[in-house]
C-alpha cells in the first residue's frame, strides 16, 4: 500500500497547474506519504502485539495454531517487504508446525466444501483477523497490514512474555480475546484438529471472503468511536482518505464492498480527481452538499460559478471572501 | 489541461470497470489521444432506432471538464435535433447546460434519452422536426427507422 499511494502521489502531482498551488500540493502530498508510511508501520506494530494477545488466548484453550498469513502472496508484490518484518520464529517445538502453515488469506481453500486444510486455513485466518483489523481501519486492512504474521505469535510461545509489559498490549490483548473467543467458537469449531496440514504455497483468491469480512470487522479492539480508545493511538480512519484504497476496495469482492461504504465524503475531487486534503474535504461550498477540491472550485468561480452539482451559482449562499471573489469574476462573464 | 487528462484517464479506468454493466454503451478511448473518444450506442428500443448502433465522436477539450465535450454522430441518423449532414447534436448539457459533474458516459445516456424523446421545437433537423410538429409521427417514425435500417445497421444478404 505505501507504494501505491508513492504511485499515487507522485504520478498527478506534475498535473497540478499554477505554481503555487501545485507547490503547496506537492508538499502535503509528501506529508501524506510520510503520514502512510508511519500509519502502516504503527498498525504492524499494533497487530503484532495484539497477536500475541490472542495467542496467549488459544494457549489457555490448550489449542495449537500459528497460522501465518500472507496476505497478498499471491498476488501483490507489495506484501513483501512487510513480510521481512515477520521473521524470526523465535524457536521452539510447536512452531514447526506452523510456521510451515501459511495460510493465504485469499486462498481458494477456504471455500467451506474442500477438505481439512480448508478448515485449517479458515482457522487461521479467523486468528489473524484479529490482529489485522484492530490495527488498521477496516477499508486499509488489507495492504497495510499484511505484515502482522506470525514472528510475534511464535515468540510467544517461549513463554516470552515480557513483551506483555505494555499495557496496551495488555489491553489489546484482552479486547481481542473476547471476541475472538467467540468468534472462533462459532466458525470452526473443528479446527483444532487439523491445524497443522501445511500449506505452503499461498494460493489465489475468491471464495469466502465475505464470510471472513464480518469476522474481520468485528476482531478490532477498539473502535474509532471508542471511549476506551487510549488517544495516542494514530487515527486510522485516516487511511480511508487514500484513493488508492477505494479503487481497491472495488476490485477485492465483497470484502471491499463491505469495508468500503460508510464514507459519505469522497475521496478525491470528482472534478479533477485529486485527493481531497483535510480542508477540501470539509469545504462545502454548495448547499446542495457537492463537494470539490478548492483548486476546482476556484477555477469554476472563474468560469461560470455554478456548483456542478445543482447548477446553482455559488455565490448565492456565500458571504465574505468569496463574494468579493466572486464579485471580480463576474466581469469575465458576458451573460450575467 | 493536466487536470481533464488526470480526470479522464479515471474516467477512462471507469469505463474499463463498467464495461459490462452498461451493455448499451461501448465508449473507447483512442489508442494514441485520450482526447480522442469512440462511443457505440444502440438505438433505445420502442423507437424507430431500436436495432440500430451509432457511433459518436467525441472531441475533449483541454479545459474538460469545465467545457463540455463536443460530440457528433457519425453515423447518419434521422432525429430533429441531430444535424443530418454533419451529425451535430443539439442538446441543452452540451452547450449552456454542461455541469462537470457530467461524465463521457452520462452524455452517452443523456443522447440515449435524446434518441428516445426528440426536441421538434429546437431541431437541427428540420425535416424531421416538421413532421413531428405537424403530428406526423407515423412519417417521422417511418423515416427514422429506414434510415436507420440503412445506417445503423449491418447490411444483410
Amino acid at each position: 500500500m505505501v507504494y501505491d499511494s508513492i504511485a499515487n502521489a507522485l504520478i498527478p502531482s506534475p498535473a497540478s497547474n499554477p505554481k503555487d498551488l501545485a507547490k503547496k500540493k506537492r508538499v502535503n502530498r509528501t506529508a501524506k506519504l510520510k503520514q502512510s508510511k508511519l500509519d502502516v508501520r504503527r498498525e504492524q506494530w499494533l497487530s503484532q502485539v495484539k497477536n500475541k494477545g490472542s495467542k496467549e488466548e488459544n494457549r489457555g484453550a490448550d489449542r495449537p495454531k500459528t497460522p501465518a498469513r500472507d496476505m497478498h502472496g499471491s498476488n501483490e508484490g507489495e506484501s513483501r517487504p512487510m513480510v521481512k518484518l515477520v521473521i524470526n520464529p523465535g524457536g521452539g517445538e510447536e512452531n514447526d508446525g506452523m510456521m510451515n502453515h501459511y495460510s493465504d488469506w485469499e486462498s481458494p481453500s477456504n471455500s467451506p466444501t474442500s477438505h481439512t486444510s480448508s478448515l485449517a486455513s479458515n482457522r487461521s485466518v479467523t486468528n489473524f483477523t484479529g490482529g489485522s483489523s484492530s490495527g488498521s481501519s477496516s477499508s486499509s486492512s488489507g495492504s497495510g497490514s499484511c505484515g502482522c504474521y506470525s514472528g510475534s505469535m511464535t515468540e510467544e510461545d517461549d513463554g516470552d512474555d515480557g513483551c506483555l509489559d505494555d499495557w496496551e498490549a495488555i489491553a489489546d490483548a484482552l479486547a481481542a480475546d473476547e471476541i475472538k473467543s467467540e468468534t472462533d467458537h462459532n466458525i470452526n469449531p473443528e479446527s483444532q484438529v487439523n491445524d497443522h496440514v501445511p500449506q505452503l504455497e499461498p494460493v489465489e483468491t475468491v471464495k469466502d471472503e465475505g464470510m471472513n469480512c464480518h469476522v474481520q470487522v468485528n476482531r478490532r479492539a477498539w473502535r474509532p468511536d471508542d471511549a476506551f480508545r487510549p488517544q495516542g493511538l494514530p487515527n486510522l480512519l485516516k487511511q480511508n482518505s487514500f484513493p488508492m484504497n477505494s479503487e481497491r476496495n472495488h476490485g477485492s469482492g465483497a470484502w471491499g464492498f463491505k469495508t468500503a461504504g460508510f464514507s459519505p465524503i469522497p475521496m478525491t475531487c470528482p472534478i479533477c480527481c485529486e485527493d481531497l486534503d483535510l480542508t477540501d474535504s470539509s469545504f462545502l461550498p454548495c448547499p446542495c452538499g457537492y463537494r470539490l477540491c478548492l483548486f476546482c472550485y476556484k477555477r469554476i468561480l472563474e468560469d461560470n460559478g455554478r456548483c456542478p452539482g445543482c447548477r446553482k451559482q455559488y455565490e448565492q449562499c456565500e458571504q465574505g471572501i468569496v463574494t468579493s471573489k466572486m464579485a471580480r469574476s463576474y466581469s469575465m462573464i458576458p451573460s450575467r | 489541461m493536466q487536470a481533464s487528462r488526470a480526470r479522464l484517464f479515471k474516467e477512462y479506468k471507469e469505463v474499463q470497470r463498467e464495461k459490462v454493466a452498461d451493455p448499451d454503451i461501448q465508449l473507447v478511448c483512442d489508442d494514441s489521444n485520450i482526447f480522442k473518444w469512440t462511443a457505440l450506442i444502440k438505438g433505445p428500443s420502442e423507437t424507430p432506432y431500436e436495432g440500430g448502433v451509432f457511433q459518436l465522436a467525441f472531441s475533449v477539450p483541454e479545459q474538460y471538464p469545465l467545457q463540455p465535450p463536443q460530440v457528433r454522430f457519425l453515423t447518419k441518423i434521422f432525429h430533429p435535433n441531430v444535424h443530418f449532414k454533419t451529425g451535430e447534436i443539439c442538446l441543452d448539457i452540451l452547450k449552456n447546460a454542461w455541469s462537470p459533474a457530467w461524465t463521457l458516459q452520462s452524455v452517452c445516456r443523456a443522447i440515449i434519452a435524446l434518441m428516445a424523446h426528440p426536441e421538434p421545437d429546437s431541431p437541427l433537423n428540420c425535416d424531421s422536426g416538421n413532421l413531428l410538429r405537424s403530428g406526423d409521427v407515423r412519417g417521422f417514425q417511418s423515416m427514422a427507422k429506414m434510415y436507420t435500417r440503412l445506417a445503423a445497421m449491418p447490411k444483410k444478404g
